[in-house]
């Protein structure tokens, strides 16, 4: 009997324990605030609503915002260097609550957020930062190396800090926009538009099924662009110091641009183009390849 | 032409002698070769090449349809086998790990295009227009890929083309399947 009496005192104990982590609410706003490792990892789901998350100079996770009135609850929750937001819908109801919140990290953690309709930004994380959602929209600044931001049909807004990290940013029907982003990047998407804008990059690789591709800025010496399409446009203008080598080739679309000078067909008696350009043995190298988009490279 | 003949110089065709007798009858030894032959080997093998030739010939053909077929069933798939995400570097795979590299690829595409068909249905009705769009035009530029490699097999940018388009379709439909995941 005894044995089940301090069974009993250590589920209270538990309880006790677990209350203040979990934000009981039925609708009604949110703030909550728990202690962090200033280099942890801090991992926020959200169906609806949004998520913003914003870098600070404390070592803690707050939670502040307004939940609909079909959310359950929000838990906050942390162990071991590891913080977990999650907005909870009431079992059977996994699409329909709103909730939106802002979460505050310490700026260098390491950030993961997932989210289905909710709109997602990020401002102010030096980690490494790894955001998906499958129908919001995204906005990030980006400092961490590693990043990753993929989303399924939301457009993809990332702004970089000028500063090489290696970034990856799918996404299958909506637009990339990335700006200021240096060293390596790897984007893909099937028929959104991708624009980007560079500072000094190592690699870019890039791929669009229909929509059109635009890659602006300057290559490092040793620097590589890698970018293909279906039936979208390809834009290019890239500069690089020491002059850039191109690989060009269309299977039926036009080259064209400031550099197409010495564009030649592929067959004497099929269609295709390409442009093959060696102004340095060693240093910057363009390819490009389309099926029936048209391809435009400069270098001013 | 200059010879001799009978002792004289022939100067014109009609000189020459009509029939130039063998030093020794030939006859006779070769219808002795001739009846050991018919003795030895019955007058029969003559038809029996005849009967076996067109069933070999049959045989023959028989074999390059089988063949062929091997080839249809095999080679093709090898070339999609490819562009199912495998690498095109690696080295030359005999034909048949290719086919079921390819019968491989076929399945877990089959098998994801269920699931994505169910996560299609559960989401709002604009966005499953704007995936289910995204998806088809995928579909749709292999399909002119592949249509143009009919025309020009040996095109490297199209199998190129090919290999990363079809690579980049299991990659959104893995995308389109994991977005009901990312609730959790």
């Amino acid at each position: 009997m005894s044995e089940f009496k301090h069974l009993n005192h250590a589920a209270l104990l538990l309880i006790a324990c677990a209350l203040p982590m979990a934000a009981v609410a039925r609708g009604g706003s949110i703030e909550r605030k728990v202690a962090a490792d200033a280099n942890g990892e801090v991992v926020i789901s959200n169906v609806s609503g949004t998520v913003d998350v914003r870098g600070w100079d404390r070592n803690e996770v707050q939670v502040t915002g307004h939940l609909g009135d079909d959310v359950e609850r929000v838990d906050v929750e942390t162990s071991g260097g590891r913080t977990v937001v999650k907005v909870v819908l009431p079992r059977g109801n996994s699409h329909d609550g709103d909730a939106e919140i802002e979460v505050s990290v310490p700026r260098n953690s390491r950030v993961e957020v997932s989210a289905v309709s909710a709109d997602v930004s990020s401002r102010g994380v030096l980690g490494a930062q790894r955001l998906k959602t499958v129908s919001g929209e995204l906005t990030a600044d980006i400092a961490g190396d590693e990043s990753e931001v993929r989303s399924v049909s939301g457009d993809v807004t990332v702004r970089g800090n000028g500063k090489p990290v290696r970034l990856r940013v799918a996404s299958v029907s909506g637009s990339l926009d990335l700006t200021n982003i240096a060293g390596s990047l790897d984007m893909v998407t099937v028929s959104g538009d991708a624009r980007v804008q560079m500072g000094d990059t190592s690699d870019v690789r890039g791929r669009t099924t229909s929509g059109d591709l635009e890659v602006r800025g300057s290559l490092t010496r040793t620097g590589r662009v890698d970018v293909e399409g279906v039936s979208g446009d390809i834009t290019l203008r890239l500069s690089a110091a020491d002059g850039l080598s191109t690989e060009i080739e269309s299977f039926s679309g036009d080259i064209g641009g400031c550099l197409a000078t010495s564009v030649e067909r592929v067959s004497k008696y099929g269609p295709g183009t390409r442009l093959n350009i060696r102004t340095v043995e060693a240093g910057a190298r363009v390819r490009a390849k389309t099926l029936s988009g048209d391809i435009e490279i400069c270098d001013k | 032409m200059t010879g001799k003949s009978n002792g004289r110089r022939v100067n014109r065709l009609d000189e020459l002698a009509q029939s130039l007798p063998p030093p020794r009858d030939l006859w006779p030894a070769i219808a002795a070769a001739i009846e050991a032959d018919r003795a030895g080997a019955p007058s029969q093998s003559v038809p029996r090449r005849t009967r076996w030739l067109p069933a070999v010939g049959m045989a023959a053909a028989v074999a390059l349809v089988t063949f062929g077929v091997f080839i249809g069933r095999f080679m093709a798939p090898a070339t999609t086998g490819m562009t199912a995400g495998t690498s095109t570097t690696q080295g030359s795979p005999d034909m048949l790990p290719a086919a079921l590299r390819d019968a491989n690829y076929r399945k877990q595409r089959d098998a994801l295009l269920a699931e994505v068909e169910v996560q299609l249905a559960a989401m709002p009705a604009a966005e499953r227009e704007k995936v289910g769009a995204s998806l088809k035009t995928l579909r749709r530029s292999i399909g002119e890929i592949e249509a143009a490699l009919g025309r020009d097999p040996a095109n490297a940018l199209l199998q190129e083309l090919l290999v990363n388009s079809c690579q980049e379709e299991m990659r959104a439909l893995t995308a389109v399947r994991d977005a009901g995941s990312q609730e959790t």
